[in-house]
């Protein structure tokens, strides 16, 4: 399975196929993360909170190929993105393992990503390293085995995202 | 020395860990503090008075390896109020791994909020293993740091400070796991349904 979660809207006349979600996070209703962590000890693979959220990290965590665009603020993740992120802890369990040599919560049923990064604005170069840093640390806890960046202006932003939904195609 | 403001940016604030930081910090701190909870978005009311306060002091957890989304959000507020001339930030982050250099990313964060709007970045502590530490025999650990910390402040200095549980990774997961297991059972949830692999919607 393939998907795009994205802050910013994206081209409508993306191919259309059962594999592939596209999902504008503007359009969907999803609160703080109450950190109860209900979701690994209460009620095991599922968050207390039912808003959109819930429809999201399942399909994240069956997907392959995945596309994340966001605005970035200082260096992280812009606040919708950073909310999904959050909300998408019923992907793992409380236990921890050692993954790559650090301490890192066990996966449930998560397929490894390829994970194809867009931040967009005007970002700059402290900004960049910031943020790739946090990828790569995202990249132990959220089962990248792949993962690239690309920084664009908001102006290029559709037709990357064009471009990586294209790529799909070769994988 | 100069007022100081505690903001809790943990969305679980009055149960936080933060909190009990936070706490730890006020038995060190000369005078009494002053606590603001981001989740509680009153930040209308704190920004009336907020240029009165020569510290701020974060303490929040690392949430995906940054930031949480709510104080994300504070800080954005915070960028468009006037502060003291004189304001220094400080931060305790604690996050629930071992490693310390995890919670890394997240000072930098912090350290470029503070670049970006001029502000001058003074003490850090990273706390690992910072969900169950407390109430543990290791919890003298956070209170010696926390005293070091304080002092750093009001020696006016720029540091980072770090602590964890001095155990090996493998004692961690032992322990990390019957913390877990215990957790679950105040909720009479078993570890076999904690094991579970399935996420909704499947
Ligand atoms: C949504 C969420 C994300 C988390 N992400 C991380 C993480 O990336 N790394 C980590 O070590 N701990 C992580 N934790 C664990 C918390 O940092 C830890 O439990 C902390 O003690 C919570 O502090 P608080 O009670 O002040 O909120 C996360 C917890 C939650 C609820």
């Amino acid at each position: 399975m393939n998907l795009l979660l994205s802050d910013h809207s994206f081209p409508k006349d993306l191919p259309q196929k059962e594999e592939n979600h596209y999902i504008d996070l503007t359009q969907l209703q999803i609160k703080n993360c109450l950190g109860c962590f209900g979701c690994w000890v209460k009620t095991p693979g599922k968050c207390v909170l039912r808003d959109d959220a819930v429809k999201v990290y399942p399909l994240i965590a069956r997907s392959k190929n995945l596309i994340y665009v966001s605005r970035l603020y200082c260096g992280c993740y812009d606040e919708p993105m950073k909310r999904m992120m959050e909300r998408a802890i019923p992907m793992q369990q409380a236990f921890i393992r050692l993954h790559h040599g650090e301490t890192h919560h066990v996966q449930r049923n998560v397929v490894e990503k390829k994970a194809v990064i867009i931040a967009y604005g005007e970002i700059p170069k402290q900004e960049r390293e910031i943020f790739k840093k946090l990828v790569e640390r995202n990249s132990h806890n959220m089962l990248f085995s792949d993962w690239s960046i690309s920084f664009v202006s908001e102006e290029h932003l559709e037709q990357t995202i064009r471009a990586e939904v294209d790529a799909w195609e070769n994988c | 020395m100069g007022k100081l403001l505690i903001v809790n940016g943990s969305p679980r604030a009055e149960k936080s860990n933060s909190k009990k930081y936070a706490e730890i910090f006020q038995s060190f701190w000369p005078e009494k503090a002053d606590t603001y909870s981001a989740v509680s978005q009153k930040s209308h009311a704190l920004f009336s008075h907020i240029q009165q306060y020569e510290h701020l002091l974060f303490v929040f957890p690392l949430y995906t390896d940054a930031v949480p989304a709510v104080l994300l959000s504070f800080l954005k507020e915070l960028e468009t109020v006037p502060l003291a001339k004189s304001v220094k930030i400080h931060v305790i982050i604690n996050c629930g791994f071992l490693e310390p250099k995890q919670n890394e990313v997240a000072l930098s964060i912090l350290r470029y909020f503070c670049k970006k709007n001029h502000l001058v970045f003074g003490m850090a502590l990273g706390i690992a293993t910072g969900e169950a530490i407390l109430a543990t025999p290791f919890a003298f650990l956070v209170r010696r740091k926390m005293k070091k910390f304080v002092k750093g402040i009001l020696a006016g200095k720029s540091e980072t400070l770090t602590t964890a549980m001095p155990l090996s990774k493998q004692l961690f997961l032992k322990a990390s796991a019957q913390y877990w297991k215990n957790y679950g059972k105040q909720f009479h949830t078993s570890e076999e349904e904690m094991r579970s692999l399935k996420i909704e919607g499947e």
